[in-house]
C-alpha cells in the first residue's frame, strides 16, 4: 500500500463520507423518535397496520404486530432496510468510481507514472473503500443505538442489534465488492454512477418482488437482500452460517477478481 | 557494457483489430535527446503508454535503462518523469498542493525548495487553483512535476501545447541544461520544427510504423522544402528535370508546385533561366514529409 495515495484518497473522499454519514444519522434519529408517538398511539396504529395485506407487512419484516411494539423490532422494521440501501448505495457508488475517477478525470496519467505497481493502487484504494464503509456503518450503526437507548423503554438485545448493524455491514462490502469488479470491466473511461446505483435498487426491487408475489419467491435468491435477517426480535435470531459465508465468499471473489483485471487492464483517459 | 535508455524490440499493440503500432524497434542511448514525432494517430502515444505501462503490448518487448517496462515498472518510474499530452487534472488542487503530492513519491531531498526553484523558473504562482490557471500555466505545472525527483530519462508526450514562445524557449534551455547533466530525453511531438530545434535524433512513426530513423542533421542537410511557382509563360511538366524535385503538380494559371530537397540556392539559380511572377517556400506538411520518406 501507499501511503501518499492512501492519505489523498481519504481526503478526497472525506466529505462525501461525512454528507452520508449525516443523512443516514439524521433519518434513523428522525424515524426514532416517532417511536414514543408510536407506543402511546400503537391501538390506533396497529388496528391501521393489519388491515394492509399480508404480503407487504411480510416484506416489511413485521411477522408479528408485537415485534413493532419493542424498540429494537421498531428500528428494525422501520431503519434497517433503508440503512442498508442506502448505504449500499454508497459503496457501490464509492468503489465503482475509486479506480475508474483515475481515468476519466486525466489523473490517471500522473498516478501510474508513479513509481508504483497496479497492485499498491489497487491495495491502497482498497483500504479507503475499506475503512470508508466501516466507517459509515460504524457511526451510523452508534447513531442507531444512541437513538435506541434514548426511546427505549425496556431493555434490548445488544447482541441482536450487532447482528443487525453486522449484516449492514456485509450487504454494503459486497456492494462495494460488485462495484470495484464491475469498473474493472469498463474500457473507456466513463462515470458508472448511475448504473451503479441501479443495480443496487434492481437487486432491490428482485428482493421486494420475491417476497410480496407468490410464485416468484424463488428469484430472489439472486439479490443479496435475500441473504439478510432482520427478523431480530426472534429469540432464536443469530447470523446464518452460510449467508455469513455467502456475503464473504462474494465479496472475496469479486475483489480478488477486480485485482486481477485491474493488474492487467488497459488504462487510458 | 553501457545499456540503453530506452530499447523497444518488436513492439505491437491491437485495440481489437484496429492498429495501434506494428514492429516497432527503438534504440535511444543514454544522455540522447531523441524526437519522436508523427501525426495524430500515428501511434506515438500508444508507444509511451507501453512504456509507461498504462497499456500493456499485444506483442514484442521494451526496456527502459534494461529493465522490462512490465515487471520493473515501479523501479523504472523512480528513475522517469513524464509530461502527459493532456495537462487539464487534479483541478480542485492548488499548485503547491499537487506538486508537493508527485513528489512525496519520490524520495527527494529538500523538496521544498525543488519545488519553489523549478515554480520560479516557470513563474508558477503556487498558491492558485490548478482549476483557474490557463492551459499554458496547466501544462507548465505538469512540466514541473516532472522534473522534481530530477530523473534520469524525461519522456515527453507533446509537451508544448500552450506555451508560449518565451516558456517554450525557457523549457527547452532546461532540457537541455538537464541533458548536459546526464538526462536522456524522449521527445515525442508532431512540430518538425520543435524536434529539429531540439532533437540530436528522430524517428518518424505513420501508421504506427517507424518509417525512419535518422540524425537531425541529416535530415537537415536534405532541406526538404515545399515549393509554389508561378511563371510567366506556360512550363510542361516534362522539362523540370532538376535533381531533388519530386511529385510535380500544376496548379491554375502557370503555377506549379514540388517537394525539393537540397539547395535553395542552387534550385533559384536553375529556375531563373523562366521568366518568374511569384515564387513561395514553406515548410512541408507532415504528411508531405511522410510521402517523401515513403518514396525514399
Amino acid at each position: 500500500m501507499n501511503r501518499n495515495l492512501f492519505l489523498k484518497e481519504l481526503r478526497r473522499n472525506a466529505l462525501s463520507l461525512v454528507i452520508w454519514m449525516s443523512v443516514i444519522t439524521l433519518f434513523i434519529s428522525g424515524t426514532m423518535a416517532v417511536y414514543p408517538t408510536f407506543l402511546e398511539n400503537q391501538s390506533k396504529i396497529l388496528g391501521m397496520i393489519s388491515i394492509f395485506p399480508s404480503e407487504l407487512l411480510q416484506f416489511k419484516g413485521i411477522s408479528n404486530f408485537a415485534d413493532l411494539l419493542s424498540a429494537l423490532g421498531f428500528y428494525a422494521v422501520n431503519n434497517i432496510i433503508y440503512m442498508m440501501v442506502l448505504g449500499s448505495i454508497y459503496s457501490i457508488v464509492l468503489s465503482s468510481g475509486i479506480l475508474l475517477r483515475e481515468e476519466y478525470n486525466k489523473t490517471a496519467e500522473y498516478l501510474l507514472t508513479r513509481p508504483l505497481t497496479r497492485s499498491e493502487v489497487f491495495v491502497s484504494k482498497l483500504a479507503v473503500l475499506s475503512l470508508n464503509v466501516f466507517l459509515l456503518n460504524l457511526i451510523t450503526a452508534l447513531a442507531g443505538f444512541i437513538s435506541l437507548e434514548l426511546v427505549k423503554n425496556e431493555p434490548f438485545s445488544i447482541r441482536a442489534f450487532l447482528i443487525l448493524s453486522l449484516y449492514t455491514l456485509l450487504l454494503n462490502i459486497l456492494f462495494g465488492a460488485i462495484g470495484l469488479f464491475v469498473s474493472t470491466l469498463i474500457k473507456r473511461a466513463k462515470p458508472i454512477t448511475t448504473f451503479s446505483i441501479g443495480l443496487v435498487l434492481i437487486f432491490y426491487f428482485i428482493f421486494t418482488l420475491s417476497k410480496i408475489t407468490e410464485g416468484v419467491s424463488k428469484i430472489g435468491y439472486l439479490s443479496p437482500f435475500r441473504y439478510v435477517n432482520t427478523n431480530a426480535t426472534d429469540p432464536a435470531y443469530a447470523i446464518d452460517l452460510w449467508h455469513l459465508l455467502y456475503f464473504i465468499g462474494i465479496s472475496l471473489l469479486l475483489t480478488g477478481l477486480a485485482y486481477r483485471l485491474y493488474n492487467r487492464k488497459d488504462i487510458y483517459t | 557494457m553501457s545499456v540503453n535508455a530506452i530499447e523497444i524490440s518488436d513492439l505491437s499493440k491491437f485495440y481489437g483489430k484496429a492498429r495501434g503500432i506494428e514492429h516497432v524497434n527503438l534504440e535511444i542511448s543514454e544522455g540522447e535527446i531523441f524526437g519522436f514525432i508523427g501525426p495524430n494517430g500515428a501511434g506515438k502515444s500508444t508507444t509511451i503508454r507501453i512504456l509507461m505501462n498504462m497499456i500493456f503490448p499485444t506483442s514484442g518487448s521494451a526496456r527502459i535503462m534494461g529493465m522490462d517496462v512490465i515487471r520493473e515498472t515501479k523501479k523504472i518510474k523512480s528513475h522517469v518523469g513524464y509530461i502527459p499530452s493532456d495537462a487539464n487534472a487534479h483541478f480542485s488542487m492548488d499548485v503547491h498542493e499537487f506538486l508537493s503530492y508527485c513528489i512525496r513519491f519520490y524520495r527527494v531531498h529538500n523538496g521544498e525548495q525543488r519545488i519553489a526553484d523549478l515554480s520560479g523558473l516557470f513563474e508558477l504562482d503556487l498558491k492558485r487553483k490548478i482549476a483557474e490557471l490557463s492551459m499554458g500555466n496547466r501544462k507548465k505545472v505538469s512540466i514541473v512535476q516532472s522534473l522534481l525527483h530530477s530523473p534520469g530519462l524525461l519522456i515527453l508526450d507533446e509537451p508544448t501545447t500552450g506555451l508560449d514562445p518565451l516558456m517554450q524557449s525557457i523549457f527547452f534551455e532546461l532540457l537541455r541544461s538537464e541533458n548536459r547533466k546526464g538526462m536522456t530525453i524522449f521527445f515525442s511531438s508532431h512540430i518538425l520544427s520543435e524536434v529539429q530545434m531540439l532533437c540530436k535524433r528522430v524517428a518518424i512513426i505513420k501508421e504506427g510504423k517507424i518509417i525512419q530513423v535518422e540524425d537531425i542533421e541529416t535530415l537537415r542537410k536534405k532541406q526538404l522544402k515545399k515549393v509554389y511557382i508561378e511563371f510567366g509563360d506556360k512550363m510542361k511538366i516534362e522539362g523540370f528535370d532538376i535533381p531533388g524535385i519530386e511529385g510535380i503538380t500544376t496548379g491554375p494559371g502557370n503555377i506549379l508546385s514540388f517537394m525539393y530537397s537540397g539547395n535553395i540556392n542552387e534550385l533559384v539559380s536553375m529556375l531563373s533561366v523562366n521568366k518568374i511572377i511569384n515564387l513561395m517556400i514553406e515548410e512541408p506538411s507532415l504528411d508531405e514529409i511522410f510521402m517523401h520518406y515513403y518514396k525514399l
